[in-house]
């Protein structure tokens, strides 16, 4: 028998309290019990980085963690990215640098390039694919990503050491 | 896929995780940072009749230094060891083990505890462990004892705690002033290792070496202390005939199987070739002053 839980967690600013099994999973919570999308199932193992969301302002992958452990904390999903109709940052140095193909691994990548811009650090190249190695893209299309990021932090990190 | 249905139990006290395991007599898993457990879960490789959720205890999360030990709270976090200063002063091997873990994502999450209990035969923190004579502190319905890594590693994902016991602390030699490295053989970073070789040593007078400690992974069903290599490199210069005869000793304490990475034969010819590496950049980092 599966437990059910009473849970509130803050997603993108935005209270929410519902029931769930103590075996739901944290990204399927966010799908379909809130209705986010925008996080993505991929290999469900841990592997891929689809599923990457911030907890607490740190990127976890959300297939590996119970819905009920987020119980009391704040998450960020792609949603919580973009505000009124403008594109975050991120979003626009992606574009810029046409940062993804097919777009599913892209709101992993956005989420762990906002978390290593939280952290302050300007990285590139290795060290940055580096960082990147939780996140897959099966288009392969890594060369953008990585310049993409590169420019985000640059401008985000730069900008606000300057 | 998704888990089987299971009860899912928070633990806010050892003492209520410890209860919680007796009352699932056996059927039950801790969970502390998942990232082992939970693909297990999904791929319902497991299907525990209760998940113990360990995250809401409290006072599992520190590094101190005591009594010329550091004794890591089970529940400390690979991006804590990864950025701890006192970890690096006094514990270089785990700072060095530890970027060979998994990726960002994992590291947030996945605890120095439950890797250990995890007990992966290629697992870094293992290696560390049992490469520096760690002693492991475990708390159950008889109350609290010390298990060194040695015997705590029984085997392939196999541990010496008692199915109610759970894991609060690992304690190590205070090693300020040592110089480590890992060297580490695997077909992707962060993927498990075919190969895994750490070593710590303390510098000793001239270019000499107070000691050295070499562990062995992925080469036996369990991580090995290489007991035999490391008395031989014990005041030694790490001179190339030394290290050629701890490279032997260490092939012939090795058992490796073969597997869906590498065959036995491969991880043998692995063996020596990454026991010098390992010693190599023991010397370099001494010279380097990067400890």
């Amino acid at each position: 028998m599966s437990s059910r839980h009473r849970i509130r967690v803050t997603v993108n600013g935005r209270a929410y309290e519902r029931d769930v099994q103590g075996r739901r999973l944290l990204v399927d919570f966010l799908r379909h019990d809130l209705g986010l999308y925008g996080t993505h199932v991929g290999c469900e193992q841990g592997v891929c980085g689809a599923c990457t969301v911030l907890l607490d302002g740190q990127v976890v992958k959300s297939c590996l963690m119970l819905a009920p452990q987020a119980d009391g904390r704040t998450l960020t999903t792609v949603e919580g990215l973009a505000g009124r109709g403008e594109l975050h940052p991120v979003q626009e140095a992606f574009r810029e640098a046409h940062g993804l193909q097919c777009g599913y691994c892209t709101p992993g990548f956005l989420l762990s390039a906002v978390a290593l811009a939280d952290r302050g650090v300007v990285l590139e190249g290795k060290s940055l694919r580096a960082e990147l190695a939780g996140n897959l893209c099966r288009c392969t299309g890594y060369q953008n990503i990585v310049e993409a990021v590169e420019r985000y932090l640059r401008q985000t990190v730069g900008s606000r050491r300057g | 896929m998704k888990p089987a249905p299971f009860e899912y139990v928070t633990a806010e006290t050892t003492e209520a995780a410890v209860a919680a395991l007796e009352r699932f007599e056996g059927n039950a898993r801790c969970l502390a940072g998942g990232q082992s457990l939970v693909p297990l879960l999904n791929m319902r490789l497991l299907r525990p009749a209760a998940v113990i959720d360990l995250n809401r205890l409290s006072g599992l999360d520190h590094v101190t230094v005591d009594d010329g030990r550091v004794r890591v709270g089970a529940l400390v976090r690979y991006s804590t060891l990864e950025t701890s200063a006192l970890v690096a002063e006094r514990i270089p091997l785990l700072a060095r083990a530890v970027p060979f873990v998994g990726d960002r994502q994992i590291r947030n999450r996945g605890t120095l505890g439950g890797a250990l209990c995890h007990a992966d035969p290629a697992g870094e923190m293992a290696l560390a462990a049992v490469t520096l004579g760690a002693s492991l502190r475990a708390v159950g319905p008889d109350g609290v004892r010390e298990v060194p890594a040695d015997d705590f590693f029984q085997g392939p994902y196999t541990t010496a705690l008692a199915p109610a016991e759970v894991l609060t602390e690992v304690a190590f030699l205070d090693g300020r002033g040592a110089v480590a490295a890992v060297a580490e053989h695997a077909r992707r970073h962060g993927d498990f290792a075919i190969v895994a070789i750490a070593a710590a040593g303390l510098p000793g007078p001239g270019d000499s070496w107070r000691w050295v400690r070499i562990g062995l992974g992925g080469v036996a069903p369990r991580p090995l202390y290489a007991a035999r290599a490391s008395a031989l490199l014990a005041g030694t210069r790490l001179e190339p005939k030394a290290v050629r005869a701890a490279a032997e000793a260490c092939l012939a304490d090795a058992d490796p199987a073969s597997d869906i990475r590498a065959s036995a034969e491969y991880r043998r010819h692995l063996i020596p070739v990454f026991v010098e590496r390992v010693l190599a950049e023991l010397r370099e980092r001494r010279r380097g002053g990067t400890r």
